[in-house]
């Protein structure tokens, strides 16, 4: 997954690629590397996430039907929703993946181990592995599945984020499904390839203030074993594929910390970096789809969740208000705009900015690609503004199911009769636009800075900026017009 | 192994502890003796229910309209109360006793004596749906010299 950009790097001036300051956490710290060096550190860390998830899924069996007051809808869709749209993401990067227990029974089957390291020979790695190992399709090594996957559950995220039911079934299949493919092929297919949170986590996390990465390249090319994506009997091989000797963008490490592990040099650190400005690098059309994917149903969400529309309400939720025309119109509006017209309308302003630049030697496919990262911050921080009012108007549930996770009139912290309480609802606009504010500021900045990595003439760059940069801010217009009027 | 034995022991722990406290720690912190009854209001339909209607059976099973609850003259019963859906109430005006409101996935416990036999009727004293008129049902206190009779 990781190339090399011939054509960038012999165009652009040697300033435009030096990477901003980074401070490396193991130095600074080592108990860091120490923690995350044991064997059973990540087992450590998934298992009560695990135990969280079990819980989930038997009080959405067994609780309360209602929502708002089963474990499951409240944890999960308030408040894990917004710790990792919010926090995790923007400052942990993938660091969700590193305690995610959906591929953890995986794991377990194909390592026949749930800490210890097993030596062998599987295709291309010094460990031994049970399973077929086969190959996943090379058509489908790439994110399209995550986003039609995550498009599909959007569709129906009326009932996934208000029915217990609904949202034990999508983890079930979830559990499942990466359970399966573990046994079927190689390595955490599932994570790379298939898991809806997996795709979107894989965008944003470009714009995280860490990133795990080798400390010295050199030491990587000099490396004969390639512990690090090939396994040892120190660490299993990298689960997501990586090469660290290559690794440039955070988006498809999961920071298990197996090459921490492997890695005979020690060469493999964990550093911090400033927001939003090292990976800016879109390589496919899969991952600016997710971009414009993921904007979209900000939007989408943001009217039919915090909206005053009753009526988008009652098309999303079709299990209870039955109207199927409305969903149709709704399920086929929202794909329509998220696949078809918002992608339609980027596309416009890149030929507009090559008409305007006059940049004819530039491909369009080069600068549909490169400019498609200002959509990276806008998104994250868009999510981030439709993810405040959810906490601060639902929150108070978190208290009162704390003691109750069930409904069962359980009290256990005392907190089960805790009144919904909004949290200062009147300030929600006033936190909602420096959050659209600062998104559509490192959207531009991230837009420039990719700019000069194509442009040498700084007016030709800035011509070229002029139409996507307009698309970016009619879009932050379009959700100040609807988060404040 | 240890890891091994620290996933069984969630798989298996957690269902035990949960089976405990729903059927041996919510009923023993009454004193012995005492009658429960479980009531579930239901307001698709409009319905109280003895059925347990939880996450995986309310949308689709239809929940079994409650009869007339037997009780014996002089039981301390504890009824306790929930609500599927939405915001319902419980009320026996011939005891004076409530409204008590039930949130909706909310549990509330109501307790009275059967100190005289007869008929008791309960009812939603909330406007829940249009099947609010539906939801309500009866206590029967079986006198303890008509035992025989009955």
């Amino acid at each position: 997954m990781v190339t090399a950009n011939p054509i960038a790097e012999a165009t652009v001036p040697t300033e435009a690629l030096e990477p901003p300051w980074r401070f490396n956490l193991f130095a600074r710290w080592p108990w860091l590397k120490r923690l995350v060096r044991m064997r059973s550190f990540q087992f450590l860390v998934i298992l009560p996430n695990l135990f969280m998830f079990y819980l989930f899924i038997i009080s959405a069996l067994f609780g309360t039907p209602v929502g708002n007051r089963n474990i499951i809808i409240v944890f999960v869709w308030i408040l894990w929703w917004f710790m990792l749209i919010a926090v995790l993401v923007p400052f942990g990067s993938r660091i969700w993946c590193t305690i995610c227990p959906l591929p953890f029974f995986g794991d377990w089957i194909q390592r026949r181990a749930v800490i210890r390291v097993r030596t062998g020979k599987s295709p291309g790695t010094e460990n031994s592995f049970f399973g077929l190992h086969k190959r996943w399709p090379k058509r489908l090594s790439n994110i399209w599945l995550q986003n039609f996957g995550f498009l599909f559950l959007a569709t129906f995220s009326a009932l996934l984020v208000t029915r217990p039911i609904v949202s034990a079934a999508v983890f079930g299949i979830l559990f499942l499904v990466a359970t399966v493919l573990a046994l079927v092929f190689r390595l955490r297919t599932f994570c790379n390839y298939v898991c809806p949170i997996s795709g979107f986590l894989s965008l944003y996390a470009m714009t995280a203030t860490v990133e795990l990465r080798s400390v010295d390249k050199d030491e990587c090319l000099k490396c004969k074993s390639k512990a690090c994506i090939r396994g040892s009997d120190k660490g299993w091989a990298c689960p997501w594929n990586v090469y660290m000797g290559k690794l440039d963008r955070n988006n498809y490490c999961g920071l298990c910390f197996e090459c921490v592990k492997s890695c005979p040099n020690d060469n493999i650190s964990l550093f911090v970096r400033p927001f939003a400005t090292s990976d800016v690098v879109v390589r496919g059309y899969d991952e600016v789809w997710k971009a414009c994917i993921m904007l979209v149903l900000a939007l989408t969400y943001s009217v039919m969740l915090l909206g005053p529309w009753g009526r988008f309400k009652d098309w999303a939720n079709v299990s209870e208000a039955r109207n199927w025309a409305g969903f149709g119109l709704f399920a086929a509006g929202q794909a329509l705009l998220a696949l078809v017209i918002f992608p339609g309308l980027y596309y416009v302003s890149i030929r507009l900015a090559k008409w305007y630049a006059r940049a004819d030697s530039v491909p369009t496919k080069e600068l549909f690609l490169k400019y498609a990262y200002m959509l990276v911050p806008m998104g994250l921080l868009a999510w981030i503004a439709f993810s405040v009012p959810l906490l601060m108007v639902n929150g108070a549930y978190i208290i009162s199911v704390a003691s109750d996770p069930l409904g069962w009139g359980m009290n256990l912290f005392g907190t089960a009769d805790f009144p919904w309480t909004p949290l200062r609802p009147h300030w929600v606009p006033f936190l909602q636009v420096p959050i659209l504010l600062t998104g559509l500021y490192y959207g531009l900045r991230g837009l420039h800075k990719v700019g000069r990595r194509i442009f040498t003439d700084p007016a030709q760059l800035h011509r070229s900026l002029v139409p996507p940069a307009a698309l970016l801010v009619g879009v932050t217009l379009v959700f100040l017009k609807l988060f404040i009027g | 192994m240890a890891g091994v034995v620290a996933v069984v022991l969630v798989l298996v722990g957690l269902p035990l502890v949960l089976w405990h406290w729903r059927h041996v720690t919510s009923v023993h912190r009454y004193p012995p003796g005492t009658k429960m009854v479980t009531l579930t209001a239901v307001a698709k339909g409009g319905v109280w229910t003895r059925d347990d209607i939880v996450g995986l059976t309310y949308w689709w099973r239809k929940p079994t309209r409650i009869g007339d609850v037997p009780l014996n003259q002089g039981d301390h019963v504890v009824v306790r109360l929930r609500s599927a859906d939405v915001l319902h109430s419980f009320a026996i005006p011939l005891l004076r006793l409530g409204p008590v409101d039930i949130p909706a996935g909310h549990t509330v416990d109501v307790e009275f004596d059967a100190k005289r036999p007869g008929m008791l009727t309960f009812l939603c004293w909330q406007v829940c749906s249009p099947e609010h008129p539906g939801l309500h049902g009866r206590f029967v206190v079986k006198g303890n010299e008509q035992e025989e009779t009955w």
